[in-house]
C-alpha cells in the first residue's frame, strides 16, 4: 500500500502570512481509498494546508501534490479529480436549488444524475428554492451534493459539521459513507478536517494532529487506541509519591489515580503494582480523548 | 443480527465486528445460512468506514465463519458442532482472561481464584436447585 502513489503529499509545507507561519513544515502523506482525519484546533492551521492544497494559496515553500501533480501547475487535472466542500458554502443567491446544481454541473467532465436526484429526495430539497432561502444545514447539504454527484476521487471536507444540528450532521456522515464510496469503494479518497472528532471516530482510519502549523502525530486510527490507554488505579489510604516515567498524570485525588500511557502500558501497570493498590483497570482513548492528551500541555494536571 | 461497537475497547473496531458475528454463529442468534448486513447499509448503520466492514467480512470468510454467494451476499456458514465449541471454549477464553487479569492486579492467588470459580458454580447451582423447589 505504501508503495502505490499517494493522493496527497506535501513535504516540508510551510504558509507565512506577515510574521506569522500558519503552516510551519508540514508533512502529509494520503494513500488512496483511506478516510483521513486532519484534526486540529482552531487557527493550527487546517484551513491554511487545504488552501495549499486547493491551490488557493500559494505556499511560501515546501512542496505539495496531488496525485502526483503540482495543483498550482496542473490545477486543472488536479481539480478535475477532487471536490471541494468548505464550512460555509456559498452560492449566488438568485439561484435556485436547481439552478445551482446544473451550474456546478456544467464545471464537471462527470455529474451522476441518479445520485444527485437520490441525495435531493434524501435531504429533501426543494428545486425550485431559491438558495438565499437555504437554512445553513441545507446549504452544507447543497454543497455536499455538488460535490459528490460529480463523483471525484477525492473529497476534501473542511469543518463540514460544525454548526449544524445533530440530524443534518449524522445525516452528512452517513452520505459521505453511503453515497460517495459506493461505486469505487477502495479508490475514493476522503480528507476530513474537523474539531469534532468524535462524529468522524468510525469513519477515519488515519490521522494527523496539526499544532502551530507542524504535525504532532500522525497515526493509524487502530493504532493509536490500542496504543493510548487510561490507567486508573485506587489505593488502599493516600497513594504515594508515584515515579511514573513515561505516563502522563492527568488526574490525582484522594485513594484514586489516573495516568494516560503512551505504547507502555504493560510497564507503567507493573510499576504501578509495585505501590499495592487495591484495584487498577485500564480503558482506550477515544481519538478526541487522543487528540486532548496530546495538545494539552505537559504537567496541566487537575 | 445486532452489533455494538466500542472505541474504548481497544481492540481494533473490525475485530469487535468479527467477534460478534462468530459469538451470533456459536450461540446459535445467528442460525446458518442466516444473511448478513450487506457492506453499505451497515457501515452507514454503524457510522463506520465501509473498509473496516470489508475488512471483517473477509476476515470472517477467511475463517469459514461465513461464505460469499455472488450477487446475494454474504451468509452465515453451516458449521460441524466441534467448530462451534471451539468458537465458544475460545469467547470463553477472553472473558476469563480478564478475571485471571483482574485476580493479578487484586493480588489473589491462583488456588484462590480456583477455588472463587468452584464455589460460584456451586452457588448457580444452588440457586437453580431452590428454584426448582419453590416451582
Amino acid at each position: 500500500m505504501s508503495t502505490s502513489q499517494p493522493i496527497i503529499e506535501t513535504s516540508g509545507l510551510v504558509r507565512r502570512f506577515g510574521h506569522t507561519d500558519a503552516v510551519n513544515g508540514l508533512d502529509l502523506r494520503v494513500e488512496p481509498g483511506r478516510c483521513y482525519g486532519f484534526f486540529g484546533r482552531n487557527g493550527a492551521g487546517k484551513t491554511t494546508t487545504i488552501k495549499c492544497l486547493l491551490n488557493l494559496v500559494r505556499p511560501t515553500s515546501g512542496s505539495v501534490r496531488l496525485f502526483g501533480q503540482d495543483p498550482a501547475r496542473h490545477e486543472v487535472a488536479v481539480k478535475s479529480r477532487l471536490a471541494y466542500v468548505p464550512d460555509v458554502v456559498a452560492f449566488y443567491p438568485w439561484m435556485t436549488v436547481r439552478d445551482t446544481l446544473d451550474y456546478f454541473a456544467s464545471f464537471r467532465q462527470r455529474w451522476n444524475r441518479d445520485i444527485e436526484r437520490a441525495l435531493v429526495d434524501q435531504f429533501r430539497l426543494d428545486l425550485r428554492q431559491k438558495t438565499s432561502h437555504l437554512s445553513k444545514g441545507q446549504r452544507t447539504q447543497l454543497g455536499l451534493i455538488t460535490a459528490i454527484a460529480a463523483e471525484p476521487d477525492l473529497l476534501v471536507l473542511d469543518e463540514p459539521t460544525s454548526g449544524l444540528d445533530p440530524i443534518v450532521r449524522r445525516e452528512f456522515i452517513r452520505t459521505v459513507i453511503g453515497a460517495y464510496q459506493d461505486a469505487a469503494p477502495g479508490e475514493r479518497t476522503v480528507f476530513v478536517s474537523t474539531h469534532l472528532i468524535s462524529e468522524f471516530e468510525g469513519l477515519i482510519d488515519e490521522f494527523t494532529i496539526i499544532d502551530h502549523g507542524r504535525s504532532v502525530l500522525t497515526l493509524d486510527a487502530d493504532t493509536a487506541r490500542e496504543r493510548y490507554q487510561k490507567v486508573y488505579a485506587r489505593f488502599a489510604g493516600e497513594p504515594p509519591a508515584l515515579e511514573l516515567a513515561g505516563a502522563k498524570v492527568v488526574r490525582h485525588r484522594g485513594r484514586e489515580v489516573e495516568v494516560v500511557v503512551n505504547g507502555n502500558s504493560r510497564d507503567v501497570l507493573a510499576r504501578l503494582k509495585t505501590y499495592s493498590p487495591e484495584s487498577v483497570s485500564t480503558e482506550a482513548l477515544s481519538l478526541e480523548e487522543i487528540f486532548v492528551t496530546t495538545l494539552e500541555p505537559e504537567g496541566a494536571v487537575a | 443480527m445486532r452489533f455494538q461497537l466500542n472505541f474504548k475497547a481497544g481492540k481494533p473496531v473490525y475485530l469487535q465486528l468479527v467477534d460478534q458475528v462468530k459469538a451470533a454463529a456459536a450461540s446459535g442468534s445467528a442460525a446458518d445460512g442466516e444473511p448478513l448486513p450487506s457492506i453499505r447499509p451497515l457501515a452507514e448503520e454503524l457510522r463506520v468506514n465501509r473498509n473496516t466492514v470489508a475488512k471483517a467480512y473477509a476476515e470472517l470468510e477467511s475463517q469459514g465463519v461465513i461464505e460469499t454467494i455472488a450477487g446475494k451476499g454474504c451468509f452465515i456458514k453451516a458449521h460441524p458442532s466441534p467448530f462451534r465449541k471451539d468458537v465458544r471454549l475460545k469467547l470463553l477464553t477472553e472473558e476469563i482472561d480478564q478475571a485471571v487479569v483482574q485476580a493479578h492486579h487484586l493480588q489473589v492467588e491462583r488456588s484462590a481464584f480456583l477455588k472463587l470459580a468452584e464455589s460460584r458454580f456451586d452457588a448457580f447451582a444452588n440457586k437453580r436447585t431452590r428454584a426448582a423447589e419453590t416451582v
